[in-house]
């Protein structure tokens, strides 16, 4: 038999159902993989040993009785340690939160939990989802498993180092300007962000709250597909969340009648490799009779700028909650009010965090909001504009993931350096597109690469069926050697 | 755009509630005024007449606002098991008012 760590979610899920494996065999199964290898990758914060397996027995006993367990039943997924599980410490890879116990359920977590899942742990990030490579959480930074000297990308890093290593087959990430898709591409695994408005984030952690979504990281488009069809829902506690009809997310689709729009002039510049990269997986595209066509999407080229205005305003005001007073720690050398705010925020949030919120007070502030606020959301409206012009010739837009493969541990120091690895992924966030990121093959230094495709609001389902059909012709999906260690 | 010099900073850290060591705002200072020239590229780009855009959904959802319905979604006591310290139920902090 296969061993269960090559397997994908659907799969395992398909063996629970037939009786050929019971909960309980999995569950103990990656707990075994989490304990032998996550000491090396660092991807969880917290392992859930003891729930994790009640919830299996429930499922087998349920099983045995014939009832129908869920369609993600036996399949364990890592929860990134931003969206709550009630009961279970949310630190937001803080030192705010190391004791703040959730008193619910993230929206998506119940959705996933009431369809049979078996959730395993909360996995790592830079701390409140701000960074790109997981070197940022206060407890300890993750690691690449393609090469454990490297990053695996962020702010989903561990949840994507966690996929990748095969020490769970699912994972959700959370994705404001590329969280989700730019570790996906370093760890060689599929991320997956849905429409804005498709998930609640009721439960997840704000952080931009006009770009923030909750999305699927797995080994495969279809896994992705089948997380999607259970968290893709409305719920009225995200008022941002639309109340469409569920949809289907049936992933066969003959795509010769598909057109894709290629921006090549913002491409310009592209380091070699990815361009190379790049271009090959346009003929991989193209092999499947789908139609290529230049578009003009230039004014992305303005997508950093426009995005570390809005996210750290959005994320200043967020981040105020944090006061020291109604949760998270409160620093115990504060003796007055003022303190209490002033020192548990000083003790509380990393230097990447302060940063951020100090930026975004400050392109708030009086006198600075028309020349900072205002200019980038119009810039942002000009953006929406491109892309619906772009949409109005092809079906989505192809772009790689990340500008490299995965950098070395400590390599940017540079704020604007990290900032530039979300430029190809932010545009999605900031006009409400869904965006994919599927494996696309890899550097010299054996590294992943990714290739995203971006399409019009609320078309999820069709950028996924691309997706699938360009994973059914490339065989980039892989499993890193060191973590392969039952290969046939 | 004027300076982002020391002055700013220490008004930014009364506005934020951040309190930082002098090491920290050294850097702080250094890498915001970095961000912010680069963000001042955006004055590269036209945007007379354009309308700012203040909704992401666009034509998608029409803002509609929940009835005004209380639900007690949760306890008292688990709401105050989140908050750092606590007294008969309610959330303890220090004196805001000091005695004449």
């Amino acid at each position: 038999m296969t061993a269960l760590y090559r397997l994908s979610a659907l799969k395992i899920n398909e063996m629970f159902k037939k009786g050929e494996i019971s909960a309980l065999s999995i569950a103990q199964y990656f707990l075994k993989r989490i304990a032998k290898h996550d000491p090396s990758i660092g991807s969880f914060l917290k392992v859930l040993e003891t729930e994790v397996l009640l919830k299996a027995e429930e499922l087998d006993r349920k099983r045995k009785k014939g009832l129908f367990c869920g369609k993600l039943a036996a399949i364990p997924i890592a929860i990134k340690d931003n969206m709550h599980i009630r009961g279970q410490i949310t630190t937001c890879g803080s030192k705010f939160l190391t004791s703040y116990k959730a008193p619910f359920d993230a929206t998506a977590v119940r959705l996933l939990e009431e369809e049979g899942a078996l959730l395993i742990g909360k996995t790592n990030l830079d701390e409140f989802a701000m960074g790109s490579s997981t070197e940022h959480s206060a407890f300890f930074p993750a690691n690449n498993p393609w090469n454990l000297e490297t990053v695996p990308g962020g702010s989903s890093g561990g949840s994507a180092a966690a996929v990748a290593a095969r020490l769970c087959p699912m994972a959700t990430g959370s994705d404001t300007g590329g969280s989700i898709r730019q570790p996906a591409s370093f760890c060689g695994v599929v991320g997956f962000k849905p429409s804005y408005g498709r998930v609640s984030r009721y439960g997840l952690v704000a952080f931009g709250s006009s770009l923030d979504q909750i999305g699927p990281i797995t080994t495969t488009v279809e896994d992705a597909a089948l997380m999607m069809e259970v968290i893709g829902r409305h719920c009225p506690n995200d008022a941002m969340c639309l109340d469409f009809p569920q949809e289907s997310y049936e992933m066969n689709r003959d795509c010769k009648e598909i057109v894709l729009g290629i921006p090549t002039q913002f491409l310009e510049g592209l380091n070699e490799e990815v361009s190379a990269n790049f271009y090959s997986a346009v003929d991989i595209f193209k092999s499947l009779g789908i139609k290529m066509i230049e578009i003009d999407l230039q004014i992305l080229k303005y997508s950093i700028p426009v995005y570390y205005v809005l996210s750290t305003a959005e994320a200043s005001t967020n981040l105020a909650r944090f006061d020291g007073i109604r949760y998270g720690n409160r620093s115990p050398n504060a003796k007055t009010l003022d303190e209490i705010y002033d020192f548990s925020r000083k003790e509380g949030f990393g230097p990447e965090v302060k940063q951020r919120i100090m930026l975004g007070t400050y392109v708030l502030s009086a006198g600075f909001q028309d020349a900072y606020y205002k200019k980038a959301q119009k810039v942002r409206s000009l953006m929406i504009q491109a892309f619906d012009k772009a949409f109005e010739s092809c079906d989505a837009v192809l772009l790689p993931t990340a500008p490299s493969g995965a950098f070395a541990k400590g390599a940017i120091h540079d704020p604007l350096e990290m900032y530039l690895q979300d430029l190809f992924t932010i545009s999605a966030n900031l006009a409400g597109l869904p965006a994919v990121s599927v494996p696309s093959g890899f550097t010299k230094a054996n590294l992943p690469l990714g290739i995203q495709i971006i399409g019009p609001q609320l078309c999820d389902v069709s950028v996924l069926q691309i997706a699938h059909a360009f994973e059914n012709l490339s065989p980039y999906t892989k499993i890193p050697p060191i973590f392969d260690d039952e290969a046939p | 755009m004027s300076a982002f010099d020391k002055q700013t900073l220490a008004h930014l850290k009364k506005l934020c509630r951040i309190d930082c060591t002098e090491e920290e705002e050294m850097a702080l200072l250094e890498r915001l005024q970095r961000v912010l020239g680069y963000v001042d590229r955006l004055n590269e780009v036209n945007t007379d007449g354009v309308t700012t855009c203040s909704f992401v959904l666009r034509s998608l959802s029409k803002l509609v606002f929940r009835q005004d319905i209380p639900v007690n979604e949760m306890p008292r006591e688990e709401f105050l098991e989140t908050a750092p310290d606590q007294i008969a139920g309610m959330i303890r902090v220090p004196p805001v008012l000091k005695s004449p």
